[in-house]
């Protein structure tokens, strides 16, 4: 991990010719107008699941370089609401704005890049065919790879195959293809499952670095101490219904607990 | 959000290069090459073999080697296992270029790279041409063997019947995606893609020759596509359909990939890009372009035939009395109508009384007969053989008869060899090869040195 700090920055910074694209956040620089519009708002988004409510009107909004934590227990909807606003899932209504525009379905792999849980992606294929594919895709330098690979310390397996890496490596794996994604936006599903107590503190650092660099990350995670380590707003999320939002300090006043923790405002007010 | 997005283009190579190692990495294909391989070497010995012992005679006589065409005898068989290997176990290897990452959860990702869905389903119907032209190379190497024993192989027929196989193949592997675009599992998808293959089996051997309606719909089977091509013929028509309908399940495929889309949306996609396909097939089964590239002229009179038929300018109407299943009018069709119609510019078949059956025409008194109208002329024939129709045709138009050119009849290719010899090649040597080749395509890749070093490794 010892790589890290300057990993995110040589991935932020790296300097492209023209046929390689900056990273999405560079490019969107110039759209940026001196207007209050968070990065991403989500308004009224619903999905249901036959009779089964999977979402019902959820509604919040991220801005740039932040750290939101979607946060809830199994079954709360955090995945369905990331791969809705991702795209990969229809939703049954709702929108999803980008700096106050609509972003329709099909415009949203330009600017959010989600990341799913417990996926191994070609299985069958070494670990470094994989990175070389995605950074193949992204038109990323040995350097920006080498980066990805030293921050969430992959190197050691890049020879194995997909298929055999154990359940935290296979975590570093989507953790690198995400940070070889040049988008402004990643939404990551669980992205400490699998992880012992100091690799969640590596990795948080790795995630901290990034938003540092101007990305934001949506994370769904049901660990609260690990949403409380990474995350600098939280939405809290149950039964498919945003049941609060803000950071720490806004959530402690909402519910009337100045020391409250995350898991004692979460038991509040659901 | 005005600008245009660099993020929705990407390079090709990086995808391509990914399908190809997919459909390499997995054993499918793999599999596939090994039990094609006992199994065309088999059926090349044995054709070859058969071939053998009807040469015996044509070797005496130049008569009888007349009918002894290295395509009917050696190439067709051999192609034939290939074809049942195609469309039993092909699927399996073309489903997987889409069914594995959807069921690893990887096409979640793969839906969200900088790829329209077209072109992610257009790189992989490349990878599945790449995989059908694997899986060939022991049916390819069978033709090498045949041309080492000395036998004969004409390249205008050799190529057409490749084609056809290749159409075949590449139908299969549409058809596959497809399944696989729409099934939960690699499993459901089989089981969609030996529905369409097996189910054309049904159809050819239950209703082709039934009259009416369920003759047209044995037309619909996936192994028709393969008929002409099989008898040297490339009929523009069949090309250009079965393009349309590879092209069409490849869209379909496009259409029903992305999970994000809802289902409505991929419904009425679905239902304008079967409108279109129909749109073409039906405008490809009115093209008549069919060279015939057989190389003893089986779907064509002779030479000197076709020459003088072409003097008939005129538009010649035929009526014929006979049902569509009547062994008569079939033998008519194959001997003489089809050679008609790539030999005169204007020719108009009809049927009489519309869907004439034979069991109820006992009391036609015209039954059997076959009426000819040129300009002011007419005649009337029962005969269905060339050798009575053609003298007619020519006598109505005015035409003398030709005289064949010394030197042009189809010679015949008889061949009495022993094909065993290359036996230890199809169940030793090129199995081992594809072992090989196997091991080769899973040895971990060589990492590049800069991404261990410059990461502080």
């Amino acid at each position: 991990m010892d790589g890290a700090v300057h990993t995110i920055s040589r991935l932020a910074s790296a300097r492209h010719d023209v046929a390689a694209p900056a990273p999405m956040w560079e490019h969107r620089r110039p759209d940026v107008r001196p207007v209050p519009e968070p990065l991403l708002a989500v308004t009224a988004l619903n999905r249901r699941y036959g009779e089964q409510i999977a979402l019902a009107d959820v509604g919040f909004a991220a801005s740039a370089g932040e750290v939101l934590g979607i946060i809830g227990p199994n079954g709360a909807g955090k995945t369905t609401m990331l791969e809705t606003i991702a795209g990969v899932m229809p939703a049954d209504g709702g929108e999803i704005l980008w700096r106050g525009v609509p972003l329709p379905q099909a415009r949203r792999r330009a600017f959010i890049f989600y990341l799913p849980d417990g996926i191994r992606p070609y299985g069958d294929e070494p670990v470094a065919r994989v990175l070389k594919f995605f950074a193949g895709v992204y038109r990323r330098h040995d350097a920006e790879v080498a980066g990805a690979i030293a921050s969430v310390g992959l190197a050691p397996m890049l020879a194995k195959r997909v298929q055999s890496l154990s359940k935290g490596y296979a975590r570093r794996l989507m953790l690198a293809l995400g940070l070889l994604a040049p988008h402004p936006l990643l939404l990551m599903d669980e992205p400490f499952d699998g992880f012992d107590l100091r690799q969640t503190r590596a990795i948080a650092q790795v995630l901290r670095r990034a938003a540092g660099e101007g990305r934001t990350l949506v994370l769904a995670i049901h660990q609260l101490a690990d949403a409380e380590r990474v995350c600098d707003r939280f939405v809290l999320l149950a039964d498919g219904r945003v049941r609060g939002s803000g950071t720490l300090a806004e959530l402690r006043n909402r519910v009337g607990l100045s020391d409250a923790g995350l898991e004692d405002i979460f038991l509040a007010l659901t | 959000m005005r600008s245009p997005d660099p993020i929705m283009r990407a390079p090709l190579a990086p995808l391509l290069a990914k399908e190809l190692w997919e459909i390499l990495g997995g054993r499918a294909l793999w599999l596939l090459l090994l039990l094609v391989c006992p199994l065309v070497g088999y059926s090349f010995v044995q054709a070859v073999s058969l071939y053998g012992e009807a040469s015996a005679a044509g070797l005496q006589s130049p008569a009888l080697a007349v009918s002894l065409s290295p395509l009917d005898g050696v190439l067709v068989p051999t192609f034939g296992a290939f074809y049942v290997a195609v469309t039993l176990l092909f699927p399996f290897v073309a489903i997987r270029v889409l069914g594995h990452e959807k069921e690893t959860g990887a096409l979640r990702l793969l839906v969200q790279l900088p790829y329209g869905s077209g072109t992610i389903v257009a790189v992989k119907v490349a990878a599945v041409l790449v995989a059908w032209a694997l899986a060939s190379i022991p049916v390819l190497s069978a033709l090498v063997a045949w041309r080492l024993l000395g036998g004969h192989l004409h390249s205008p027929e050799t190529s057409t019947l490749v084609l056809g196989h290749l159409l075949y193949g590449l139908l299969v592997g549409a058809i596959a995606l497809f399944a696989a675009a729409i099934a939960e599992s690699a499993a459901t998808a089989a089981i969609i893609t030996l529905a369409f293959t097996l189910g054309s089996w049904v159809l050819d051997f239950t209703l082709a020759g039934r009259p009416g309606i369920l003759d047209w719909l044995s037309r619909l089977s996936l192994t028709q596509v393969l008929r002409p091509f099989e008898q040297g013929l490339l009929p523009a028509g069949a090309v250009v359909g079965t393009a349309a309908v590879i092209c069409g399940f490849a869209a379909l495929a496009a259409i029903w990939l992305p999970p994000g889309v809802p289902l409505r949306r991929k419904l009425a996609r679905s239902g304008l890009c079967v409108l279109a396909v129909m749109a073409v097939v039906g405008l490809a089964s009115q093209l008549r372009f069919s060279p015939d590239t057989s190389e003893d002229r089986r779907n064509s009179f002779s030479a000197a035939d076709h020459t003088a038929l072409a003097r008939l300018t005129g538009s010649l109407a035929i009526t014929v009395h006979l049902a569509p299943e009547d062994p008569r009018y079939i033998d008519f069709r194959r001997n003489v109508l089809a050679k008609l119609e790539r030999a005169l510019p204007n020719v108009a078949v009809r049927l009489a009384q519309g869907r004439q059956t034979a069991a109820g025409s006992s009391a036609d008194d015209a039954y059997g007969e076959i009426e000819y109208a040129y300009g002011a002329r007419a005649d009337v024939s029962r005969s269905t053989s060339p050798r009575e129709v053609l003298p007619l045709l020519y006598a109505l138009g005015d035409v003398a008869v030709p005289t064949p050119a010394p030197g042009t009849d189809y010679p015949g290719y008889p061949l009495a060899v022993d094909a065993g010899v290359t036996l230890p090649w199809f169940f030793g040597v090129l199995p081992l090869l594809i072992a090989f080749a196997w091991w080769w395509s899973r040895r971990p890749p060589a990492i590049e040195k800069a991404w261990v070093h410059q990461g502080g490794q």
